[in-house]
C-alpha cells in the first residue's frame, strides 16, 4: 500500500513538472536564459551599456569594411550596425522610455526603420566557430502553413520540432535562440531581422513540405540561390507570401548576396543537415527519399546575415509521412537529426579553424 | 487565522465525440461534444436560447450552426467559432457538475483534463487558454494515464483508450509516461464510422445515410468476430424507408481497428524490460467509448496468445474511466502543486 502511495506521489510530481514546463512556454532552460539575455541586452539595454557595445560593434564593422571593396549598399553613412539590426519594436521601445537619453545624444544616427540590408559576412569571423544557433519554426499564428490529411498543421509541427532541437543543442552546449517559441505570427522579414539582431552564427528555418504528387515523400534542404525548377519556384513563392517585403525590397536584397561567402557556408550547413536527416530518418522510414540539397530564393534566407538554410523535414502531403509526423517519436528523431547536422557543421568549422590557426 | 479553502476537484475527459466530467461533489455527467448557435431569428425564437450544447444541439441541428469543436481529442485549428464552441462546451460541463461560474460561489475549482498521448505542446497551450477563467487551476495529463491512475494500474500495465478521434496506448512502468511509453493512433471511433459509411454506400448506393445515423448504428451494433445475429437497420432509399442488412459492413469496419491496435500494443510491450513483459501482457486494459465494441477484448487477447499469452479486459465504466481517473489525480495532487498551476 505504501509502495503505491510513493509511486503515485512521484508520478504526480512528474505530471506537475511537465505542466509547469508548458506553462513557462518551453522547457529548455537554455532557451529561457537566452530569451532573457536577449530582452536584457536589446530591449532593456542601459544607456551606459549601449555605447560600449557600439564601440565593439564599430570595431567589427570597421574590420569588415576594411576587407570589403565598398560598404554594403543601403547603409546610412556612419550608422552603427547593431541599431540597424534591431527590430522595429525594440527601437520603438527604446524611444518610448523617457528616462533614457534620446538616441541622438549617443551620437548615433536615427534608426532606419526600413528593411535592413543584410551585411556581408567577414570570412575571418567564420574561424571563430559556431556557438549561437537561431532556430526558426516556420509559420505560426494565423499562418497555418500546410495542413495534412489528418488535421496536422505545419505551424504546430515546426514549433514542436524546433523546441526539441533546441533542447538537444542546448544539452550539447550551444546557445540556442528562437524566432518564435509559441503559436505567434511572425512575418518573414521580421524573422530575418530578429535573427540578425540576435547575432546568430547560423540560422536553421524548419518547414514541412507539401508536394502535389501525394506519393512523393522525403527530406530536402535549401540554401540561398537562384533556381529554374518550377516546383521550387512555386514552393518559394508560397513560403515567401507572408514575407512583408515588396518586390523592390526583394530585388535590392538579392543584389550582391549570391557572391557572399555566406553562400558557401550555407551550402556546407545544408549538406551537413541533409546528410544527417536522411541517414537518421531512413532507418525508421525506409522508403524515405533523399530529395537532396537545393538552392531557392526563400526570403528568410535572403535577408539573414549568417549562414542560413531552410529544411523541409518531411512531407505532410504523403499519408504515411503524415502518420509518422503524428508521433512524438518521429518528431524527436527529426529534431535529433537536425541537431546532429548542425553539430557536424560546427565541428567541420572548428576543424577548419584549428587548421587555419596552425598554418 | 486563515480561512479553510472550499475546493471542488473535477476530472474531465474532453472527447472528440463525447465529453465526461466527474466532480468531488458527486456529480458525474456525459455530453455529446457538439455546440450550436441558432442560424436565424426564427430558430432563435423557437429554441429560446442563444446557444445549445450536447444532445440538445445534436437533436436540433437543422436549426443550428453546429460545431464539433474537437478534432482528434484536441481543439480545432483556425476557426474562432470553434474556439468559442470549446469554451461553451467546457462551461456547460462545469455547470452540469455544479461548479459553473454562477453555482460555485467562493469555491475554488481545480480541474484535471486528459489529452491524447501525443498532443503537441502548442495544443496544450491552446487548451489552457480555453480553460482560462473557467477554473482556478488546471493540470493537463494524457488520457490513458488518467485512466491508469483511476484504476491504479500504474505498474506493469497497459491502457488502450479508444475514443472517437484517437486511440491512445500507454505502458505504465511506475512513472509518468514518457513519449517512449505512449502512442496515438488515428484509427478510432470516427475512423470506424468512415469505413462503415463507405461500406454501406458501396452495398446500397441509393440509400440516404447521414454520419449521425452511421454513428448511432455503430454504437448500438458494433462487434468483431462472430455476429450474434443479423444487423438490420432502416434508411430511406429514394425517400422510402428500407431495411438494410449491414452485418458484414459493421464487422469489417470494426475489425479494421484490430490490426493497428494489435501491432502498436505488441510494439510497446516489446519495449518493456524483458522480465516485466509477461506482467504487462496479462494486464492490458481497454477504456474509452469505442472500447465497447463487442469482442474487441477477446480478439486482442487471442493475438496475445501468439506471443506467450495475455489478458485484455475492458474497464467497468469505459465512458467515465478518464474523467474518474482525472478526478482521482485532482484529489491526490498536493495543494502546493495546485497553487503553481493557476489557469
Amino acid at each position: 500500500m505504501r509502495r503505491i502511495d510513493r509511486t503515485k506521489r512521484r508520478i504526480l510530481q512528474q505530471a506537475v513538472q511537465e505542466n509547469l514546463a508548458t506553462l513557462r512556454g518551453s522547457p529548455p532552460a537554455g532557451l529561457a536564459r537566452a530569451r532573457s539575455r536577449w530582452n536584457g541586452a536589446l530591449l532593456g539595454a542601459s544607456p551606459l551599456l549601449v555605447p560600449g557595445v557600439l564601440v565593439i560593434m564599430a570595431l567589427v564593422w570597421a574590420s569588415t569594411v576594411g576587407d570589403s571593396a565598398a560598404p554594403p549598399t543601403g547603409r546610412l553613412p556612419g550608422a552603427p550596425r547593431q541599431l540597424r539590426h534591431a527590430s522595429p519594436e525594440a527601437v520603438e521601445q527604446e524611444r518610448e522610455k523617457p528616462s533614457r537619453p534620446p538616441l541622438q545624444s549617443l551620437n548615433v544616427a536615427p534608426p532606419d526603420l526600413r528593411l535592413p540590408h543584410p551585411a556581408l559576412l567577414d570570412p575571418a569571423t567564420l574561424a571563430l566557430g559556431i556557438r549561437r544557433v537561431v532556430l526558426d519554426p516556420g509559420h505560426g499564428g494565423d499562418d497555418l502553413g500546410t495542413t495534412g490529411p489528418m488535421g496536422l498543421v505545419e505551424k504546430d509541427l515546426t514549433l514542436d520540432i524546433a523546441l526539441r532541437t533546441a533542447e538537444i543543442l542546448h544539452a550539447k552546449g550551444f546557445e540556442v535562440l528562437m524566432t518564435r517559441d509559441a503559436d505567434t505570427a511572425l512575418p518573414l522579414n521580421r524573422r530575418a531581422q530578429v535573427a540578425n539582431t540576435l547575432g546568430g552564427d547560423v540560422l536553421v528555418s524548419i518547414h514541412v513540405n507539401w508536394i502535389p504528387n501525394r506519393r512523393a515523400r522525403g527530406v530536402e534542404t535549401y540554401w540561398l540561390g537562384p533556381t529554374d525548377d518550377p516546383f521550387i519556384k512555386e514552393l518559394a513563392a508560397a513560403e515567401n507570401r507572408s514575407s512583408g517585403y515588396s518586390l523592390a525590397d526583394f530585388r535590392r536584397l538579392l543584389e550582391g548576396i549570391y557572391a557572399d561567402v555566406r553562400k558557401d557556408e550555407s551550402r556546407r550547413l545544408a549538406e551537413a543537415v541533409q546528410a544527417e536527416m536522411y541517414k537518421s530518418l531512413a532507418r525508421i522510414n525506409p522508403t524515405l527519399q533523399d530529395r537532396g540539397v537545393k538552392t531557392a530564393p526563400f526570403l528568410v534566407l535572403v535577408a539573414t546575415e549568417m549562414p542560413a538554410i531552410l529544411a523541409e523535414v518531411s512531407c505532410l502531403s504523403n499519408d504515411e509521412e503524415a502518420g509518422l509526423l503524428a508521433t512524438g517519436k518521429y518528431r524527436r528523431r527529426i529534431a535529433e537529426a537536425l541537431a546532429a547536422g548542425i553539430v557536424a557543421y560546427a565541428q567541420e568549422r572548428a576543424a577548419g579553424a584549428s587548421l587555419e590557426g596552425s598554418s | 487565522m486563515s480561512e479553510k479553502k472550499n475546493v471542488i476537484h473535477v476530472g474531465i475527459d474532453l472527447g472528440t465525440s463525447r465529453s465526461a466530467v466527474s466532480a468531488s461533489n458527486g456529480q458525474r455527467h456525459i455530453i455529446d461534444s457538439y455546440v450550436g448557435w441558432p442560424v436565424d431569428m426564427v430558430a432563435r425564437k423557437i429554441l429560446k436560447r442563444p446557444v445549445l450544447v450536447g444532445r440538445e444541439a445534436l437533436d436540433n441541428r437543422p436549426m443550428l450552426d453546429l460545431h464539433r469543436p474537437l478534432e482528434r481529442g484536441l481543439l480545432k485549428e483556425g476557426s474562432e467559432k470553434d474556439q468559442e464552441a470549446v469554451r461553451q462546451l467546457l462551461a456547460h460541463l462545469l455547470e452540469l457538475a455544479g461548479v459553473g461560474e454562477s453555482a460555485r460561489g467562493n469555491a475554488q475549482v481545480r480541474a484535471v483534463v486528459g489529452v491524447p498521448a501525443e498532443a503537441l505542446r502548442v495544443n496544450k497551450q491552446q487548451l489552457r487558454t480555453a480553460f482560462s477563467g473557467l477554473v482556478d487551476a488546471l493540470l493537463i495529463v494524457t488520457e490513458p494515464f488518467a485512466v491508469a491512475y483511476g484504476i491504479e494500474a500504474l505498474l506493469h500495465a497497459m491502457v488502450i483508450d479508444i475514443g472517437a478521434g484517437t486511440t491512445d496506448l500507454c505502458v505504465m512502468n511506475g512513472r509518468y509516461p514518457t513519449e517512449d511509453d505512449q502512442r496515438t493512433l488515428l484509427n478510432a471511433g470516427d475512423w470506424v464510422d468512415e469505413q462503415l459509411a463507405r461500406l454501406i454506400a458501396a452495398r446500397y448506393p441509393e440509400a440516404s445515410i447521414s454520419p449521425y445515423m452511421v454513428r448511432e448504428w455503430k454504437e448500438r451494433y458494433s462487434f468483431v468476430g462472430e455476429p450474434h445475429g443479423s444487423v438490420v437497420v432502416s434508411a430511406p432509399v429514394k425517400g422510402k424507408p428500407t431495411e438494410l442488412d449491414i452485418t458484414d459492413a459493421i464487422r469489417a469496419a470494426c475489425e479494421g481497428l484490430v490490426p493497428p491496435i494489435a501491432e502498436t500494443m505488441l510494439d510497446l510491450i516489446a519495449r518493456v524490460e524483458p522480465e516485466y513483459q509477461e506482467k504487462v501482457r496479462h494486464n492490458v486494459v481497454l477504456a474509452g467509448g469505442s472500447s465497447a465494441i463487442r469482442g474487441l477484448d477477446v480478439a486482442l487477447s487471442a493475438l496475445l496468445q501468439e506471443v506467450g499469452g495475455g489478458v485484455v479486459r475492458t474497464v467497468e465504466d469505459p465512458m467515465f474511466a478518464g474523467a474518474d481517473g482525472g478526478l482521482a489525480i485532482a484529489i491526490d495532487a498536493p495543494d502546493g502543486d495546485w497553487e503553481k498551476l493557476v489557469a
